[in-house]
């Protein structure tokens, strides 16, 4: 039931939603009257074909409802959804895909976006060094950290605005755009001044109050993919942002929660098809997060470009042992080199470009 | 005999008949679909519901008594239960114009 609190509909088009309603064999006609009465009631257009057996209702209608409050009616044996519960992402909306278009930059048609750069901005040295040899490897969006939510509540939290505008200013140096992570509403003027692709963590995939905050930028939004999220609650959250008028959506994958404890997450490389199959939404690889560790951050980069991925963000620090956020799971600046030259190779064998 | 009539009718034969029998219906399910506009329009104004199950069970038990095959009674409650549908659906589209241009 929560999920039909107000939202803007402006930009809406009503989702088409199909249900087939199986009524148990031995069900009265007054249990089947009650059914067609409350899906009528929902909006729904009723098929019904009374069987020598059993009743099927078809339900056509707009209104996307949870199969569980139908099936707790008397005389329903079994609900099946047909449609998805999210429109907007869906491939069906937009068959040919969608392709966010930033400056010169494409995410979503034939070029593998690789984003890199440090975890978390630390000084104007520090981001300087890295997007001048990122740049020189063509890379053209320099990713960092402003606002910082360590779990170590000790450990270093970030230079805020100070950090965004040093992004900013090196990145337009080298003629990059620029990714960073919001983590609350309050920080959405600076993201509106300093930042191309608003990042969304995974913990807050599912704040829907401040999806529907950043939504209001305007701005391409990376959805990362919850730890413990399903791929179609993915497409949900990125519905939500979509519904609220900005449809430049992009999602990444950044390792999902499994009972294997020797990588930090289980990176879901099947994602990337099942996404691309049922949404029209490109999707971005973070294998630095689901890792932990540089040394696992190649092969799995290497298998996300041979998957499929739109693109890659990838953690890099010029110095990895000093850094002062997540330096086990950034590349050194050579690795990178050895990466990109690797990636190239694998992008061709795909027929895409990088 | 070949090409001779032999007063037997030919699959042609039949698919014409169908297709002048095809056009009554689709004039019949319109004209009942008119009535189901005209209904639905009166159960606007009375603040009626478009949903009568009672009605619907009365249309399924006129036709399927007046049946007398070769279609069995199944078969005629599942193709008018599709007529039911349709005309239910048409009278919601109706009374929600209604509301529509009523304001």
């Amino acid at each position: 039931m929560g999920s039909r609190d107000p939202l803007p509909t402006a930009h809406c088009p009503l989702p088409t939603v199909f249900m087939i309603i199986v009524m148990e064999e031995n069900a009265t006609e007054e249990q089947i009257v009650r059914v067609v009465d409350s899906l009528i009631k929902l909006g729904f257009d009723i098929h019904r074909s009374t069987g020598a057996r059993y009743t099927l209702l078809g339900a056509v209608g707009s209104r996307i409802t949870d199969p569980r409050e139908l099936e707790l009616l008397e005389g329903v044996n079994k609900v099946v959804r047909v449609s998805a519960p999210y429109k907007l992402a869906a491939r069906a909306f937009k068959p040919e895909g969608t392709k966010i278009e930033i400056g010169d930059v494409t995410i979503g048609g034939e070029q593998v976006v690789v984003m890199a750069g440090p975890g978390v901005v630390e000084s104007r040295e520090q981001m300087e060094t890295i997007a001048g040899r990122l740049a020189k490897r063509g890379v053209r969006v320099l990713r960092g950290g402003a606002f910082r939510t360590s779990d170590d509540p000790y450990g270093f939290q970030g230079l805020g605005e100070e950090g965004l505008k040093l992004l900013r200013e090196v990145a337009d140096r080298h003629r990059m755009l620029t990714h960073s992570t919001i983590f609350d509403a309050a920080q959405l003027p600076l993201f509106a001044r300093y930042v191309d692709i608003v990042q969304v963590s995974e913990r807050d995939m599912r704040n829907y109050a401040l999806l529907k905050e950043i939504a209001r930028l305007g701005k391409p939004v990376m959805l990362r993919r919850g730890a413990s999220s399903t791929i179609e609650e993915t497409l949900m959250a990125a519905d939500y942002v979509m519904r609220c008028g900005d449809h430049q959506v992009i999602v990444c994958e950044r390792g999902i929660r499994t009972f294997e404890t020797y990588t930090r997450h289980t990176l879901d490389l099947s994602a990337i098809p099942v996404i691309k199959k049922l949404s029209s939404l490109p999707i971005i690889v973070d294998p630095s997060r689901a890792m932990g560790r540089r040394d696992k951050v190649p092969p799995m980069a290497r298998a996300a470009v041979a998957a499929g991925a739109d693109g890659l963000l990838i953690e890099v620090h010029h110095d990895p042992d000093h850094a002062l956020s997540d330096g086990a799971q950034s590349l050194t600046l050579e690795q990178f080199d050895k990466l990109i030259d690797q990636l190239r190779l694998i992008a061709s064998a795909v027929e895409r470009a990088l | 005999m070949s090409g001779e009539s032999t007063g037997e009718k030919t699959i042609e034969d039949w698919r014409i008949r169908i297709d002048e029998i095809d056009l009554e219906l689709v004039k019949l399910f319109n004209e009942r679909t008119q009535c189901a506009i005209e209904i639905g329009h009166i159960k606007k104004r009375l603040g009626l519901e478009i949903y009568s199950p009672a009605r619907e069970a009365q249309v399924v038990a006129n036709v399927t008594a007046a049946n007398t095959g070769p279609l069995d009674a199944e078969a005629i409650r599942r193709l008018f239960e599709r007529v039911i549908d349709e005309a239910r659906r048409i009278e919601r589209i109706e009374a929600s114009k209604e509301e529509g241009s009523g304001e």
